[in-house]
């Protein structure tokens, strides 16, 4: 079972994806409600992937991921952008994040991409 | 899913960010470079344009998303032009605060208002340039009442 560590500043959006993917059996291992978090707990959790917000506070989801990277530069993660956010992603994939998932959030692409990018670190 | 229960959530972050968003407008009324409250002001529009969004709350998220795309420019201009886009912000969240209110009330969507979020998000557009003019008198009603708003406490 794939563990998941969720970052997102909003408690709605934090939920919203702990079911989203819960109801195919992840187990979320963790969540973040800013960058800083994000990074924290990423060290301390060893998670098989991260959901990663990109407006957040303290530390920018982009930020979160190079301190991911340098702490793991296979590390798994998945920002979760919204429309008109394209270049912010384009930055975080530069960062090293491994794919996107758009807001708001259809059940099934989250899975899909999450699915997806676990497949490929096998 | 349960949408009642996300809506709840919605409803109780939303007052939440819409309270902190006040205090900062507040701020940048002494500051119009406060580069924290800037910050701030564009995460929370942030925020409730992803929960609204995820509900199907078209008129919310229209608005919140104008707001958003208002403080992007701002972020990049380094500060609030003038005391005219202060008062557009403050009708921002002034028009937010009641649409929450509307779902509270009624759990049903609010009317939209595709003028304001039009002029939130048409950076490049002038305000009318009369002091007396419709739309300075609304944003300066917004204004007072968050202002009032402020100083009660949050329960």
């Amino acid at each position: 079972m794939a563990r998941v560590l969720v970052a997102d500043d909003a408690s709605f959006m934090r939920q919203m994806i702990r079911e989203i993917v819960e109801s195919e059996g992840f187990e979320v291992c963790g969540e973040a409600s800013d960058g800083v978090e994000a990074v924290d707990e990423f060290k301390r959790l060893q998670p098989d992937v991260v959901t990663m917000d990109i407006v957040m506070p303290r530390k920018s989801g982009i930020d979160a991921v190079r301190g991911i990277m340098a702490l793991d530069p296979s590390a798994c993660v998945v920002m979760c952008s919204a429309l008109g956010q394209e270049t912010l992603v384009t930055e975080a994939i530069q960062a090293g994040a491994k794919d996107f998932i758009v807001k708001p959030f259809k059940p099934d692409a989250v899975i899909e991409t999450l699915k997806k990018v676990l497949e490929k670190e096998d | 899913m349960d949408m009642a229960k996300y809506r709840q959530v919605f409803i109780e972050e939303s007052t939440e960010h819409l309270a902190e968003m006040s205090s900062a407008l507040l701020g940048l009324e002494k500051n119009l470079a406060d580069g924290e409250a800037i910050d701030l002001i564009f995460r929370m529009a942030h925020s409730i344009k992803g929960m609204a969004a995820s509900l199907e709350y078209d008129s919310v998220t229209q608005v919140s998303h104008g707001l958003e795309d208002r403080m992007q420019e701002v972020r990049r201009e380094g500060c609030v032009a003038d005391p005219e886009e202060l008062a557009l912000l403050f009708r921002g969240l002034d028009r937010l605060e009641s649409m929450v209110d509307v779902i509270r009330s009624t759990g049903e969507m609010p009317p939209p208002d595709p003028a304001l979020a039009a002029v939130l998000t048409n950076c490049l557009d002038e305000p009318p340039s009369e002091s007396t003019s419709p739309e300075l008198a609304a944003t300066a009603s917004a204004q007072d009442a968050a202002k009032k708003k402020a100083q009660t406490p949050i329960q």
